[in-house]
């Protein structure tokens, strides 16, 4: 799956990703010498050369830009650097040693070892699959309706969710959102109310790309097709209780749930 | 950002390699920063230039540059690592010296001025109100901003160089007016003197971080404002600050800014805190770099008395102001050495000293990080007293 971030430095890099988690230093975090991530790092004994570098943001002195020079010198520089927000000082020492670099990409969805490409503004995840599903809220005075997945589903069963459904090729995820609804409550009534941007969670080799969204519905019965085995309807703050698949809570969030 | 068909001509490399390179960086930082353009600058002033901060891989970069880039704008440099002629009296080794001689050097073939000094702005690089420039060095860029009415961010030396090379920086920050506007009003008790406005800096600094004070009812003191940006900035990153009746700048109201109150027990505090060594080795004046009516009145002071111990003391300036101060030279070398282009901060002192004493709270923020030293923090009549 194809990440779209935001071109700072161009050029192309195949590696593995080595990911930190915290914001990073290139002066006192990376031992020039060697390639290797010291203590201050968080990730003591790692080597940076060859790997697609991904960490949050840079962060401490503007001497860090000439510690990538350092590494350019003795060969140990990093394929390329992705961040979620780049600053002055890495950015400076990327385009000085010509590393390419991007920023803008959410790297909760990345983990230590990932294979990726990186290409213009853009990182190629090759082994990850995106799902896209949508997550539809059923709200009625105040109270949303949960549905218990059945034993008869790919995922998550047994677990509590709202009504959701893959996206088809061609799709457009407001028109699967109605369609799932009639599908799995036959409800008629629904009106959209609110959506969100997309959320992404990973799960394995799986990304998750889940389009939340927000309809009210009139006093009909809720009718379970084979996907569910029951439903209720509940008050955000009950939600504690049910044991919901995983995100749920999030796409609440985003719904200003 | 939009390109001119001329910048896109450098960023394709039509102007040669340094041109590019510059173009690449400034079209990453514009990225960033969300600028909408490149404006054209009037003068640049670049750090990067100690051997100690920018090693071989710094080298590796200014040959690159050097190798078909010349500056376009008059630019000025940041001190070294050393005095160009005293290195030996500084303990700085042979290498080192050869290292740092051939920085300039490299410097000096892409039209760089090499006059070494982090106060440009008393000498020949002094820009006008509204000028748009590219300086590094925070308290130089400070001073630009805050008391010339110029308006630069706060470059690194590898950006100010691009923009020195390219005659252009990328439009945001700074070089916006919705952005020169104060977001804290600043008030100094009165029995606070101008001697401790590095002091009131390093307090402010710490409290507030990266923001722009309004300091109301201050002074007009350059010397005093010159430390007092210095230290905001070690502290806090702060790229600006505001006068009263003194800044170009000037913010339209004041209404529903927080007010912050500096007191004698702020000043307290930070001596506390920046003090973590007694017995000094090295005493360094001269953060930053010692004006012409400093070195008169250090001279002033000192003429007529006989120095006690064996302390080394420096007195850091820039060849511009050693040249204007012949007399007051000769007075103050009976005390210590008056060094050029070069400071405490960015010399290899860690090599010879262990405990160094400054009166400002700029250099005593860095000492510890970037030359291992325990710190005296006292003010310049205090240091003075230390080698009478």
């Amino acid at each position: 799956m194809k990440l779209k971030g935001r071109e700072i430095f161009k050029g192309r890099a195949i590696g593995r990703l080595l990911v930190l988690d915290e914001a990073f230093s290139f002066l006192g975090g990376v031992d020039p010498k060697t390639g290797l991530l010291t203590v201050a790092s968080g990730r003591e004994g790692e080597n940076v050369e060859n790997r697609i570098l991904v960490f949050p943001y840079g962060k401490g002195s503007t001497v860090g830009s000439y510690t990538i020079m350092d590494l350019k010198k003795n060969g140990h520089l990093p394929a390329a650097i992705v961040n979620v927000q780049a600053e002055t000082i890495v950015a400076t020492g990327a385009v000085m040693a010509g590393v390419p670099m991007i920023d803008s990409i959410d790297i909760s969805l990345l983990r230590d070892g990932d294979r990726a490409v990186v290409i213009g503004d853009g990182l190629d995840m090759m082994d990850l699959v995106e799902k896209r599903v949508v997550t539809c809220v059923l709200r009625r005075k105040g109270k949303m309706l949960i549905l218990k997945r059945s034993q008869k589903v790919g995922t998550n069963k047994g677990k509590w969710a709202a009504v959701s459904g893959f996206i088809e090729r061609g799709e457009r995820p407001e028109e699967t959102a109605l369609k799932e609804i009639v599908e799995e409550t036959g409800m008629t009534t629904a009106r959209l109310e609110g959506r969100a941007e997309t959320l992404r969670i990973r799960d394995g080799i799986y990304v998750w790309s889940i389009y939340p969204f927000l309809f009210e519905v009139g006093d009909e019965e809720a009718r379970l097709d084979w996907e569910h085995t029951e439903c209720a309807w509940v008050d955000p703050a009950e939600l504690e209780g049910y044991d919901t698949v995983p995100g749920f809570r999030k796409v609440l969030d985003v719904l200003g749930l | 950002m939009q390109l001119t068909p001329e910048e896109q001509a450098m960023l394709a490399g039509k102007e040669g390699r340094a041109k590019r390179k510059a173009m690449e960086l400034l079209v990453a930082l514009g990225a960033i920063y969300g600028a909408d353009r490149l404006i054209p600058i009037t003068s640049a002033h670049l750090s990067g230039v100690s051997y100690k901060t920018i090693g071989e891989g710094g080298i590796d970069f200014l040959e690159e540059m050097a190798a078909d880039g010349r500056v376009t704008v008059p630019t000025t440099l940041n001190p070294m690592g050393m005095d160009g002629e005293r290195w030996k009296e500084m303990g700085v080794d042979e290498h080192f010296a050869q290292r740092q001689m051939h920085i300039i050097s490299l410097y000096e073939k892409m039209g760089v001025e090499v006059n070494c000094t982090c106060t440009p702005y008393l000498l020949t690089n002094r820009p006008k109100v509204g000028d748009h420039i590219a300086w590094a060095e925070s308290s130089a860029l400070s001073f630009a901003n805050s008391v010339l009415g110029a308006r630069t961010n706060r470059e690194g030396g590898p950006g100010a160089l691009a923009a020195a090379i390219t005659g252009r920086t990328p439009n945001y920050g700074l070089h916006l007016d919705q952005n020169r506007k104060a977001t804290h009003v600043v008030e100094v008790d009165k029995d606070i003197t101008k001697d401790e406005w590095s002091l009131v800096g390093h307090a402010v600094g710490r409290k507030l971080g990266a923001c722009i004070p309004f300091f109301r009812g201050l002074g007009s003191d350059v010397n005093g404002l010159k430390s007092l940006g210095a230290a905001m900035a070690a502290a806090g990153s702060v790229a600006m600050f505001m006068v009263e009746k003194v800044t170009p700048d000037q913010p339209e109201s004041l209404e529903g800014l927080p007010v912050v109150k500096i007191t004698r027990q702020d000043i307290e505090d930070t001596v506390r805190r920046l003090r973590t060594g007694t017995k000094p080795d090295l005493i360094a004046i001269g953060c930053p770099h010692l004006s012409e009516r400093e070195m008169k009145e250090l001279a002033g002071f000192l003429d007529g008395k006989k120095k006690k111990g064996d302390v080394e003391v420096w007195f850091c300036t820039s060849k511009g102001i050693w040249l204007r101060c012949p007399k007051e030279r000769a007075v103050l070398e009976r005390f210590g050495k008056v060094l050029c282009d070069t400071c405490m901060v960015v010399a290899p002192i860690e090599v010879g000293h262990k405990v160094t004493a400054s009166d400002s709270a700029k250099a005593c923020s860095y000492l510890p990080g970037l030359c291992s030293q325990k710190v005296f923090c006292g003010s310049r009549r205090e240091l003075m007293e230390l080698i009478l």
